[in-house]
């Protein structure tokens, strides 16, 4: 797969790529495949706004597929499609969406199929296998090229470039999704150790950056690397935006809270030691009482 | 292999040929042993060949050898020459090469102890048991037998601060229940000397509330100290014991420590001259005691609890009254004691010298400084430390097989299939 010349500029938004993974888990868990198998292919379009050389891809929409006879249902499209314009009006079909690894030959069919909605389609592949190692989205953009190969004018898929774009309230949703965990209803605990887990990475990978930066600046200041003014200027900013409260009352409060959270922190550790205490001396009493306990259970039935 | 002991000079050769490695020493130690009864016989010749071998290096052999020559009864004039040995012994030996004949050495050094005792001088003692201590002991939160020995010679030569030293360490293990009475009735003694009431205080209170199948004599003892150090420092004694006191102790303690417990019961009434008269009348039983001292202590302490006790009844209060209330001669005498008070930290309070009055206040501890963070946190790092203690317990108790055949034994048995040998099923 060659990489695109058209010079278009794509944007996704996270919303799509929700939908397509969310398609794809559904069918997965619905059908119940067999393990070794893989998941069935999912289809559907994928519709946004162009313009000019930028196309933006907002949202998708399931599409009806049948792989067997590789037909698309025509009608459920147009009908999809007239819900859609009515909501968002401005939106197009910008082309369509599938779940796999790689693109692959046959795709070029669906892909034909949609050229007459859209004359440039896209198509949006999206790799359901999780590869940890990997640290991008496996998420992938194809536009089709005419290419002559061996003397034939063919249209083959070529791999552009993305971005991805976010609106403040999709953020938050997916921020939201991202932390949602299958556990037991979630008790109080286990929400206040995962929230407290994330506050710690968060001020860990804080700490580290800040590290790296000082590191720099010390061994600028001893002049081991040459002067950048454009960083420095970046870091005195970032300095600047520092909340400099200094006062002599912020001090006082500040070290009352944080006198009172390191408190609560004792009283949590000094019940926790005589709940460990409490249980040691009933182990004890139990183990080396010499006294058999007056009424105790006699264990019959 | 024997130890060839016959004659000074091979015995000598076969020490320093094996004081090289670990598994060398570990080899002349089995030897040693066989051939103990050997080397204690002939002690006598051998004590020259203790100039040929250097303790630092060979401290094995020497300890046999040394251990040998200290065992029988010293005459008084010897004694003195046989401490110069054994304490420069102790200075230099090599830690690793003791550990393997621990209780050789703590004989050694209880020989010593009991030489300096009859010379009568404790202080010479006082630096080489403290290097014993530390070198013999597994850990800081080991008891060995020396730590009462070390503790009583520092209170005979008054050195309480080294002998302080050595108490700011927990124990956490125990050998011999002695060692413990022992090293907790001296420990309390020498906090008193100190004026750290609140650590004598919970020495006392170990030894009162340790476990005893009889009373002994160190309890009782430790009972009348404990009711003259709750009385100075908490201006208050409480005469039951708690829960956990053995048996023994509740019934019998009270009665060999009566007139320790009628000055509890009349220093609560408040009134100093009643007390004063009390303590007079029974001088004679409290000096048998040794005690006198402390039982001054305790009728000086009796104004700083009257005075106490004004501060929770009232704001403000003229010297006047306060002298009149607390059976205190002058108003001048009571501001003396209010001044002590305030700069003890005991109470919190103001004295106007114009009108005479002295206010109350309350504890101005803020809790905003960095150093109570440094406190807290210092506090919540030693409790993280008992807690983990406290969980190797537990696991390792739930470990025990007494344990688990009393718990299995009265488990509740639903099924005829329970009622096989226990124990089969854990209830844990």
């Amino acid at each position: 797969m060659a990489s695109s010349s058209s010079g278009l500029t794509f944007k996704l938004h996270p919303l799509v790529i929700v939908n397509i993974s969310d398609h794809h888990t559904r069918v997965k868990s619905q059908s119940q495949p067999p393990p070794n198998l893989p998941a069935p292919r999912v289809f559907g379009c994928v519709i946004g706004v162009q313009r000019a050389r930028t196309v933006e891809i907002f949202n998708s929409f399931e599409l009806l597929y049948d792989s067997s006879t590789r037909s698309l249902d025509r009608s459920f499209l147009e009908k999809k499609q007239e819900l859609y314009k009515k909501v968002f009006p401005n939106f197009y079909i910008l082309g369509w969406y599938s779940t796999g690894a790689d693109a692959e030959e046959s795709d070029m069919h669906m892909h034909k199929a949609l050229m007459d909605i859209n004359e440039n389609p896209v198509y949006v592949l999206l790799n359901p296998l999780i590869n940890h190692t990997q640290k991008d989205l496996p998420v992938t953009i194809y536009e089709s090229e005419m290419h002559v190969i061996d003397g034939i004018p063919q249209l083959i898929f070529a791999r552009s470039s993305y971005t991805i774009e976010t609106v403040e309230a999709e953020r938050i949703s997916v921020d939201h999704v991202a932390h949602l965990k299958p556990s037991d209803g979630g008790s109080a605990a286990t929400q206040l150790a995962a929230h407290l887990t994330g506050i710690h990475s968060a001020i860990k990978m804080l700490n580290s950056r800040i590290r790296v930066l000082h590191h720099y600046l010390n061994a600028m200041q001893k002049g081991e690397i040459p002067y950048e003014n454009s960083l420095l200027r970046q870091v005195s900013s970032l300095l600047r935006r520092l909340p400099a409260i200094e006062s002599e009352k912020f001090q006082d409060e500040f070290l009352m809270e944080y006198n009172d959270t390191l408190l609560i922190s004792y009283l949590a550790m000094f019940t926790d030691c005589s709940s460990t205490m409490n249980d040691l001396v009933d182990k004890i009493n139990i183990a080396y009482d010499r006294h058999s306990r007056k009424g105790g259970r006699t264990a019959f039935i | 292999m024997n130890l060839n002991v016959n004659s000074v000079d091979s015995l000598v050769t076969e020490i320093q040929g094996l004081s090289g490695s670990s598994q060398d020493v570990a080899h002349l130690n089995n030897l040693l042993k066989q051939s103990e009864d050997t080397i204690r016989s002939q002690a006598a010749t051998f004590a020259s060949c203790l100039t040929l071998l250097d303790p630092s290096v060979h401290s094995l052999g020497y300890l046999y050898i040394l251990e040998a020559c200290t065992a029988g009864p010293v005459p008084e004039a010897q004694a003195n020459e046989l401490i110069l040995p054994v304490v420069r012994f102790i200075d230099v030996c090599n830690v690793e090469q003791i550990r393997l004949a621990s209780d050789k050495f703590i004989s050694v050094c209880k020989r010593l102890h009991e030489l300096v005792m009859i010379l009568n001088a404790p202080m010479r003692a006082v630096g080489p048991l403290l290097t014993a201590i530390l070198k013999i002991q597994p850990s800081p939160e080991h008891l060995t037998p020396l730590h009462p020995d070390f503790l009583q010679v520092c209170l005979l030569a008054k050195c309480y601060k080294i002998g302080y030293s050595i108490l700011e360490d927990d124990i956490c293990e125990v050998d011999q229940p002695r060692d413990f009475f022992l090293y907790c009735y001296y420990g309390g003694m020498i906090c008193t000397g100190q004026k750290r009431y609140a650590k004598a205080l919970e020495l006392f209170h170990n030894v009162v509330t340790a476990p005893m199948s009889t009373m002994n004599a160190i309890a009782v003892e430790a009972y009348k100290k404990y009711i003259l150090v709750s009385l100075i420092h908490l201006r208050q004694f409480s005469a039951n014991f708690p829960k956990y006191t053995s048996s023994v102790a509740q019934r019998n303690l009270k009665n060999f420590s009566q007139p320790y417990v009628e000055l509890a019961i009349s220093y609560s009434t408040g009134n100093i001259s009643e007390l004063k008269a009390y303590v007079q009348a029974n001088q004679e039983r409290f000096e048998n005691g040794n005690n006198l001292g402390l039982v001054k202590q305790v009728v000086s302490s009796m104004y700083k609890r009257n005075i106490q006790k004004l501060t929770q009844t009232y704001l403000t209060l003229s010297l006047q009254d306060i002298a009149n209330t607390a059976n205190i001669n002058t108003p001048k005498e009571a501001e003396m004691h209010v001044l002590e008070m305030i700069e003890d930290g005991e109470i919190y309070a103001t004295i106007n010298q114009k009108d005479g009055m002295v206010r109350f206040l309350e504890d101005p501890e803020q809790y905003k400084t960095c150093e109570m963070i440094e406190h807290i946190d210092s506090s919540i790092q030693r409790i993280m430390k008992l807690s983990k203690k406290l969980t190797t317990t537990d696991e390792s108790l739930s470990c025990d097989p007494l344990y688990l055949s009393k718990v299995g034994r009265e488990r509740q048995r639903f099924d005829f299939d329970d009622f096989d040998n226990v124990p089969q099923k854990f209830n844990l």
